[in-house]
């Protein structure tokens, strides 16, 4: 299957196909943009390491590569043996938040990470020689996407201590949820996580480290939204979204 | 009709299995067992066990030897008695051997062994080995059974990966889990592998 036609099936919603049938296009001109993506200026001089984007999710390299090629789960699923060395078996990660859980996240939100991992967009220095490029290519990652993404989710993740939930839901619905969903499903389209199912401290790290500029591959529309949110706050939302019920996941 | 002599002789070589099986034992025989021991479960530590490994892995090494990707001078002597002819049977074989069981000196040391194996160490990065290698180190045809290895060849090696001097692990995968080990903690993965 490939990424079109898996976006459009995890994207029930009516209001979403005009941004699908846009991608579509852009993922399906053809083999010249392709090959002018191999050949241009962009793949022989690439941009330099740790490097942030100009423009948040630009649609190039690699990246482009790998949403448009076809993912096989079985084969995903054989590449991922060395991943499952921390984000164990069925890509459940770590309830400790030391690693994140994977499985039924968007095809398309894992490989945007993947790729930028390896580009130092989102600089990950335990993760990289696992994913680098002497190891993996575009196919390899849109095979691992297609694996994971297809994964239960059991409702087994850590969550937080519970003692600020109203407060969660609220800033929840305030700075949140216009993109990832009032039940935490997210959008495979734009590329916005599923954050429900995913274990606490995981979520609320990555939020911290969102707000204050250390992970940097972040949509500017989130850091702005959270940047007034305390450490108390953000604690209270990640817990809230920690327990949504998974929804929309196989 | 010409073709049936031949399609005889095939038959009879058919039957009787096929024609690299008692070479490789032979070879074992004279070639392989004074170090790796008799059916590959050797007893001396520096030499690996080969018995019951992985016929793709066995296959990878002894071509990576003959191609001078893998290099150890004790066996240098012994490759120039194998040619890559040989190779096919010689990994049938001893994948097809039993493994003997291992033997544990130190079970204190393998009890963090263990911890090791099967949860990694999240602090350096280390990932777990269960992830590739399985659950009891059986391994799988893409990543080598480690159960029972003796102590002393598990970590030479995983010191020869932290150093860069053993190269010919798949993507790199082995060189960097093994820059993150400290020597304590492979003396410990190795303990524990060993008493498996």
């Amino acid at each position: 299957m490939d990424m079109c036609n898996e976006l459009a099936m995890s994207t029930p919603i009516g209001a979403r196909w005009a941004v699908l049938a846009g991608l579509c296009i852009a993922l399906a001109t053809g083999p010249s943009a392709l090959a002018q993506g191999a050949a241009g200026p962009a793949a022989s001089a690439p941009a330099p390491a740790e490097e942030p984007e100009t423009t948040w999710n630009a649609m190039q390299g690699e990246k482009l590569q790998a949403l448009r090629a076809t993912g096989d789960a079985a084969r995903g699923e054989i590449t991922f043996e060395v991943c499952q060395g921390c984000h164990r078996a069925k890509a459940l990660g770590r309830p400790d938040g030391s690693y994140p859980r994977l499985a039924g996240q968007h095809a398309s939100v894992l490989i945007k990470q993947m790729t930028d991992v390896r580009a130092g967009r989102r600089r990950n220095d335990k993760m990289l020689p696992f994913i680098d490029k002497h190891g993996v290519g575009p196919q390899d990652i849109a095979d691992i996407a297609a694996y994971l993404s297809r994964l239960p989710v059991p409702p087994t993740q850590g969550q937080g201590p519970g003692t600020h939930l109203a407060d969660g839901e609220k800033l929840y619905k305030n700075a949140c949820v216009d993109c990832h969903g009032a039940a935490g499903e997210g959008d495979a389209t734009r590329f916005y996580p599923r954050v429900n199912g995913q274990h606490f401290k995981y979520t609320l790290r990555e939020m911290i480290d969102i707000r204050d500029g250390v992970r940097r591959n972040a949509n500017p529309t989130m850091v702005e939204a959270i940047k007034r949110y305390t450490n108390a706050d953000l604690e209270a939302v990640a817990d809230h979204m920690s327990r949504l019920p998974v929804t929309g996941a196989r | 009709m010409p073709a049936w002599p031949a399609a005889c002789a095939a038959g009879v070589v058919w039957l009787a299995g096929p024609a690299w099986a008692a070479d490789a034992k032979e070879i074992a025989a004279t070639v392989c067992q004074a170090c790796h021991g008799e059916g590959g479960n050797s007893v001396v530590p520096m030499f690996p066990r080969l018995a019951g490994l992985q016929a793709e892995y066995l296959a990878k090494q002894l071509n990576d030897f003959l191609d001078g990707k893998r290099k150890n001078d004790l066996m240098a002597p012994s490759l120039a008695s194998i040619s890559s002819g040989d190779v096919r049977g010689l990994a049938a074989y001893f994948a097809g051997q039993k493994p003997a069981k291992g033997t544990a000196g130190d079970p204190k040391l393998g009890d963090k062994g263990k911890v090791l194996y099967d949860d990694g160490n999240v602090d350096t990065g280390v990932p777990a080995c269960v992830g590739c290698h399985q659950p009891e180190g059986v391994g799988n045809e893409r990543y080598p059974r480690l159960a029972g290895q003796h102590a002393a060849y598990t970590a030479a090696q995983m010191s020869a990966f932290k150093a860069g001097t053993r190269t010919n692990d798949r993507a790199k995968v082995m060189r960097a889990v093994a820059e993150r080990l400290t020597e304590q903690e492979i003396a410990a993965l190795s303990e524990y592998l060993a008493g498996m």
